[in-house]
């Protein structure tokens, strides 16, 4: 794969505002601005050659493949976090953000991994339930937990034995976070505490959906006291004919992926369904008054993930990347980049030790910046105390059907 | 010097459509082809797709869809007739009163297309937002109700649609309002006919070739759009076109076989529009 075939950043940055990913405004911002500078660096005579065919062909990078906007980036566009890990371990990485849906990235390694051929991939970056279809097909490789001892040091308690992967055989914890409300007191009159106050008939028109299935439809169905977690495909039902009902009254201005943290943060939206990280992000970028809240009848946590696909070439290697991220140092300045849940303990005290040393060094705006972030990176008990898992799906036809539910409410016709 | 035979004089017309007729079959029969083989598959991707001729997916799509596809031509009609209302006047502004400006004039013309079609879609939506540059402003002067909005409606989809296409309808309208021959005007005033008689029976029918490449040309695109809807409709479920749902059938749900069969209807059904409103003002618009 050459530099010339991949699209520039920018692309990839407008494409993921049109989809649901988790990326946060401001690495999007920043990333976009860089736009042209990679379109530059796209014509520069080594990527001409490696597009013409000249130049080795023998593996000499680990192939990682992650969501954009995903991790720490410089003002060169360079990976401060994984150029360390190449000075420590001599093992060169080509980072690709090439998972924009989960399903649409399956899509393009399925076909290989069917067929037992390796997908060129070392290290792929899915979500919880993804990492459970993929292990239950048999195509993840097992993890030599000997070669994670930093893992084993310092992996938080809510980071491992998660439902889809109990004894973490095949996956650890990349970053994570919550789906929940996001509000504008100001704007609402009223604090929201729940998903029903987003179906309000005073908000009409003024309320953000998510066109994300599992989101949508579990958020729905915890509001009508069902697990969804192990929601049947009648329960998913009921869930279908009330958010049926609502966007047939108009009651959501639309289905947003990304975009919807324009439309929250400017007013347009007076609540929405948001992701944790963003609106911490937003509260210290763009609007102060924006709050968030997990729905006091519970709310999705989510979380992706490293795993290393079946027949990698570099599985050595795959796992020297797995444990590096269980270093706290790259752990913390990762976090301080994108905001995410981290998945190594004592992260929010080394942001909160920076925001001193910030302070200390007269640099106000930073040190003010991490003491909103410090407590935000990993979740509170009482914040995971209200969260539940996303739908299991044993019966694979039910997915189908939740998606066809799903449709038919995001292209309701009053 | 051989001379051509009579066999091969008589091929040479098919040997020169060749490669034009290659280039169709390989790039709109054959993924035609694969896409209505898709559809008529059933499975889902982790247990493979097969064969199992499902024709009964096209009265599914039709049923459940079929408010969608009218909207989306409705959408395209109302776009094209608006670019049409817009362009013709500008291309005419330019072709005959251009002067030495006309080229600077084209530029400015095809100018947003040095801005991807996503950003300038994105700036919109910033422009337009409830409370931004345009609708804050006459809020604020009280010229506008405070819960006024027009992101996210129909109206608002269609002025999206109408922006982004909008040189697709000026570029072959100025092509045929250029060609026109100016000495045919200038006798048609020597034989007593009013500026505006002119124009209706000179003019007009001379540019008809530009209006219907221009209309095609934003017709066709516009129907299958999804840009639009999806950034400036904000996805609300009032605007939703035909091709969000098949974006959001093909990467979403990886359904294939029925984005497969929505798309196959969405281009068939053009198809046919575009063969109907050929046949009522002929092809020969087109080359003339």
């Amino acid at each position: 794969m050459s530099d010339l075939e991949r699209p520039s950043q920018i692309e990839i940055a407008i494409e993921n505002l049109l989809r649901r990913d988790p990326i946060s405004r401001r690495s999007f911002m920043r990333r976009a601005g860089r736009g042209g500078l990679a379109v530059g660096a796209a014509l520069t005579l080594p990527s001409i050659l490696a597009a013409c065919g000249i130049g080795g062909t023998s593996k000499d990078k680990l192939e990682w493949a992650n969501w954009p906007l995903y991790i720490d980036i410089d003002d060169k566009g360079n990976y401060p976090t994984i150029a360390a890990f190449t000075k420590q371990t001599g093992i060169k990485v080509h980072y690709a953000e090439k998972i924009n849906d989960n399903e649409e990235f399956f899509g393009t390694i399925q076909p290989d991994m069917a067929a037992g051929n390796p997908t060129g991939w070392d290290v792929i970056s899915p979500t919880s339930w993804m990492v459970k279809r993929m292990a239950d097909l048999g195509y993840l490789e097992e993890l030599d937990h000997s070669k994670l001892p930093l893992w084993t040091a310092n992996c938080a308690d809510y980071a491992k034995g998660l439902w889809f992967d109990p004894d973490n055989k095949y996956s650890v914890w990349w970053q994570g976070g919550i789906t929940g409300i996001g509000y504008d007191p100001n704007l609402t009159g009223r604090e929201i505490t729940k998903f029903d106050d987003l179906l309000d008939p005073t908000f009409k028109g003024r309320v953000g959906g998510f066109s994300d299935m599992r989101d949508m439809m579990t958020l729905c169905l915890a509001s009508l006291g069902i697990n969804p977690t192990t929601a049947t495909v009648a329960q998913a039902e009921q869930a279908k004919a009330k958010l049926l009902a609502a966007a047939k009254a108009g009651q959501f201005r639309g289905f947003y992926g990304n975009e919807y943290y324009d439309a929250l943060s400017k007013g347009d939206l007076v609540a929405s369904v948001a992701w944790s990280g963003d609106v911490t992000q937003m509260q210290l970028n763009d609007n102060p008054k924006v709050k968030f809240v997990v729905p006091a009848d519970g709310a999705p946590r989510w979380n992706d993930n490293l795993v290393i696909p079946k027949k990698a070439a570099w599985i050595d290697q795959a796992h020297k990347l797995l444990n590096y991220w269980y270093d706290p140092v790259p752990a913390t300045t990762l976090s301080e980049y994108i905001g995410y849940f981290t998945p190594v303990k004592g992260i929010p005290e080394r942001i909160k030790a920076d925001a001193d040393a910030a302070r200390a060094s007269g640099d106000t705006a930073t040190a003010a910046y991490d003491d909103v972030l410090a407590p935000t990176v990993a979740p509170t008990a009482d914040q995971l105390k209200g969260t539940f898992d996303y739908p299991t799906f044993e019966n694979p036809g039910d997915e189908k059907k939740w998606n066809d539910m799903f449709t038919e409410v995001t292209t309701a016709t009053s | 010097m051989a001379r051509v035979s009579g066999v091969g004089r008589r091929l040479t017309p098919y040997l020169l459509l060749l490669p034009g007729a290659a280039w169709l079959l390989l790039f709109f029969a054959v993924p035609m082809g694969f896409m209505l083989v898709m559809s008529l598959e059933e499975g889902s991707l982790s247990s493979g797709y097969h064969l199992t001729w499902n024709w009964g997916i096209y009265p599914t799509v039709v049923e459940q869809y079929g408010n969608l596809f009218v909207r989306s031509v409705s959408y395209a009609l109302v776009t094209t007739s608006l670019t049409l209302a817009i362009g013709y006047p500008m291309a005419y502004t330019i072709a005959f009163y251009g002067g030495r400006l006309k080229n600077a004039l084209l530029l400015v013309v095809v100018m947003p297309f040095f801005v991807s079609f996503v950003i300038r879609t994105l700036n919109w939506q910033l422009i337009l937002s409830d409370n931004g540059l345009v609708f804050g402003t006459l809020k604020n002067a009280g010229l506008l109700d405070r819960s006024f909005r027009f992101l996210a409606t129909p109206g608002s989809v269609i002025f999206g649609l109408t922006y982004n296409f909008l040189p697709f309808m000026v570029l072959p309208l100025y092509v045929a309002l250029e060609k026109v021959d100016r000495r045919l005007i200038e006798a048609a005033a020597d034989l007593y006919a009013s500026r505006a008689q002119a124009f209706w029976r000179i003019t007009l029918p001379l540019s008809l070739p530009g209006v219907v490449a221009g209309s095609l040309l934003t017709f066709i695109p516009a129907v299958g759009d999804f840009i639009n809807a999806d950034i400036i409709g904000a996805r609300s479920p009032e605007v939703v076109m035909i091709g969000n749902v098949i974006q959001r059938q093909f990467l979403n749900n990886n359904n294939f076989p029925l984005a497969a069969a929505m798309g196959f209807v969405l281009v068939a059904g053009t198809m046919i529009l575009v063969g109907i409103y050929t046949r009522l003002v002929g092809t020969d618009r087109l080359t003339a």
